[in-house]
């Protein structure tokens, strides 16, 4: 029989020092084009370093700090990612979030990129949010709703437009971004969830004039609760429509989806498959089809490699084929990924 | 305004009224069914994780957020053991009084002996715990620091119904001290006996009730089985005689049936947590089902 070890002493449980938990995450990719010059290439898409601690009793901190390639120079460049703010103590279930932050669009926008379970972002979600996503600086506030057979959450969102997105522009006038999103969270049962989201969007476009977008998001997750990490199934949906005001008495309406199915086919193996629809928002007849499949293996909560195919149809130009392999990897504090 | 601070008083007066019992979330089985004991009639107790559910890997479920906004009090088993969920669900509830650090939060860790503690903190080493084994609830003698714990919280948000409190705790202890008897001496004829473990969890049952894990079906904590691991497990439960591997509601079997082809060692599914299986139904339940089990396949 082993002996008692001795008594570990209160102390060594609280930090050292009020330093706040740093993260940083690698994300390697290796690439390949079916058309242009340069068809194969290897980089190092970005690194992320994380800072998040509470401020004080009231409040928490979180900042994401990106060094990335900047695609044009090929310098490397820092970036904050995010930036923000959150209050931990507004009475009446608000929530009040300050600073540079992602837009409550649906459920790709709110996710960072290395947690998404395939490499390139929706041709839909690109037209409208570019490669980066829509993120702004601002205020957000949220409202958990009193609700209580399912969880219902009211995000109010104003920013200043400095997001540099293809449909939305900063304004040279005082005209902001809004930002209204509905989450609605059904459990089913223990295995099976449900979640519909209701976004609009409006704010200012390089036209000087006004877009104004709606969108609709649908998650079905179903996740054994006994064995819930061997296998799962998630269906997740967007569609989004834009209606952009161009010139006097002309407007452009567009439309964009993709849905995705993951499963997860053991412990460690995952398999995406993915459809995107999407309209050119500047000319709606530019139309893109686009099929792709990821397989992914996640060798440990701090590290996954993924292998993705896609190919595009777009009505300008012939069928083209692309190809991703990415490695994701991360030292230090890892914060807690949303459902 | 008079008027409406003695109708928002009176406001109040109604809800507290109507909210008299403590509304307590844990995270884990656990620690509910010790807070029932400790909190009694007075207390209402819901836990996020289930008993047959790994609880280092709770999905944060939105849902989870609507009972935490109304909690008085969130107990938690600490030791980094739900940091993967907790915090996110704590923050996103809203609820200032159950906070880390405010009288609403429960560490139920604190002042437990702990084991295992690693030097340095490195993940080459797989999911290791930077402040210890966090599995402690698996001795029952912590059981008497969880109920501490728990009854000071209890006594902090509400301090009227201490003597109450203090009362469940001192029977709560009580019958942990008759029952631990009964376990040790069910227990005694089998010290020193060799098994195999699925994960590494099983340190403060293992400590208390005199067993001897040779090892793990995992080479790593949190690292699947390897062929490599099983040849080793193989050999050693060949050399040493071991009759059981034992194992957890939220783990495969495959890895350990192969053991057990080879070998004829038998499999063992143990109760985690408190509603692992329907017959473990409080925290005396969940040692009740394993011993019983136990003895039966070293007998």
């Amino acid at each position: 029989m082993k002996a008692t070890p001795p008594p570990v002493t209160q102390q060594t449980r609280s930090s050292l020092s009020f330093n706040p938990d740093i993260g940083v995450i690698g994300d390697f990719r290796g690439s390949y084009i079916s058309k242009g010059q340069k068809n194969f290439d290897f980089y190092l898409n970005e690194t992320e370093v994380s800072l998040q601690a509470a401020v004080d009793p009231y409040a928490r901190a979180d900042f994401f700090l990106s060094f990335a390639r900047d695609p044009e120079t090929g310098k490397y460049g820092v970036e904050v990612e995010e930036g923000y703010l959150t209050t931990l103590s507004l009475p009446a279930r608000l929530q009040l979030k300050v600073g540079r932050f992602r837009s409550a669009v649906g459920r790709v926008n709110t996710v960072h990129p290395h947690a998404l379970p395939f490499i390139d972002m929706p041709n839909a979600y690109v037209n409208y949010f570019g490669e980066e996503g829509l993120k702004d600086e601002g205020l957000s506030l949220s409202w958990l709703l009193p609700t209580k057979a399912f969880y219902q959450e009211i995000l109010f969102q104003v920013t200043s437009g400095y997001s540099e997105s293809p449909a939305f522009a900063r304004s040279e006038g005082n005209r902001m971004l809004y930002v209204g999103h509905l989450k609605n969270f059904f459990t089913i049962n223990d295995d099976n969830t449900l979640e519909l989201g209701l976004t609009g969007i409006s704010g200012p476009n390089d036209s000087a004039r006004v877009s104004n977008m709606g969108a609709i998001d649908l998650t079905y997750k179903w996740k054994p609760v006994k064995l819930n990490t061997y296998h799962s199934l998630t269906w997740q949906s967007e569609f989004y429509f834009n209606r952009a005001d161009l010139m006097d008495n002309y407007s452009m309406s567009s439309f964009g989806m993709y849905s995705f199915i993951q499963y997860q086919l053991a412990k460690r193996w995952f398999l995406t498959g993915r459809y995107d629809y999407g309209q050119k928002p500047y000319d709606k007849t530019l139309t893109e089809n686009a099929f792709s499949l990821t397989a992914g293996w996640y060798a440990t909560e701090f590290s996954k490699l993924e292998f993705e195919t896609k190919t595009t149809d777009d009505n300008i130009d012939k069928r083209f084929y692309q190809a991703w392999l990415r490695w994701i990897f991360v030292i230090g504090a890892h914060g807690a990924h949303q459902y | 305004m008079k008027k409406i601070s003695i109708l928002s008083l009176f406001f109040f007066s109604i809800s507290s009224f109507v909210l008299a019992q403590i509304k307590i979330v844990t995270t884990t089985t656990d620690m509910k069914s010790i807070a029932e004991f400790i909190g009694g009639n007075k207390v209402s107790v819901t836990s996020i994780a289930t008993g047959y559910q790994n609880p280092h890997f709770v999905d944060p479920k939105p849902s989870y957020i609507i009972s935490l906004t109304k909690a008085n009090l969130f107990v938690t088993v600490g030791l980094d053991l739900e940091t993967g969920w907790s915090p996110q669900l704590l923050s996103s509830s809203r609820n200032t009084k159950i906070q880390k650090g405010t009288g609403g939060y429960v560490d139920a860790s604190e002042g437990v002996n702990l084991l295992q503690v690693p030097t340095a903190a490195n993940r080459a080493e797989g999911d290791i715990h930077i402040y210890g084994n966090p599995h402690y609830w698996l001795d029952p003698l912590n059981g008497k620091t969880i109920a501490r714990n728990i009854a000071n919280g209890l006594e902090r948000v509400d301090p009227s119904n201490k003597p109450f409190y203090e009362a469940n705790l001192v029977a709560f202890n009580n019958k942990i001290d008759i029952k631990l008897k009964e376990w040790q001496g069910k227990m005694a004829p089998y010290k020193g006996s060799k098994i195999i473990a699925y994960h590494n969890e099983w340190v403060y049952f293992e400590t208390r009730f005199g067993l001897q894990i040779v090892d793990f079906m995992e080479p790593k904590p949190g690292i699947p089985p390897t062929p490599s691991q099983l040849v080793k497990v193989i050999n050693e439960v060949t050399a040493n005689k071991i009759r059981v591997i034992i194992s957890s509601p939220y783990f495969t079997t495959s890895s350990s049936d192969v053991v057990s082809k080879q070998t004829g060692i038998k499999e063992l599914t143990l109760a985690t947590s408190v509603g692992a299986f329907d017959p473990v139904k409080d925290y005396f339940g969940l040692f009740d089902y394993n011993i019983d089990h136990l003895i039966t396949v070293l007998k």
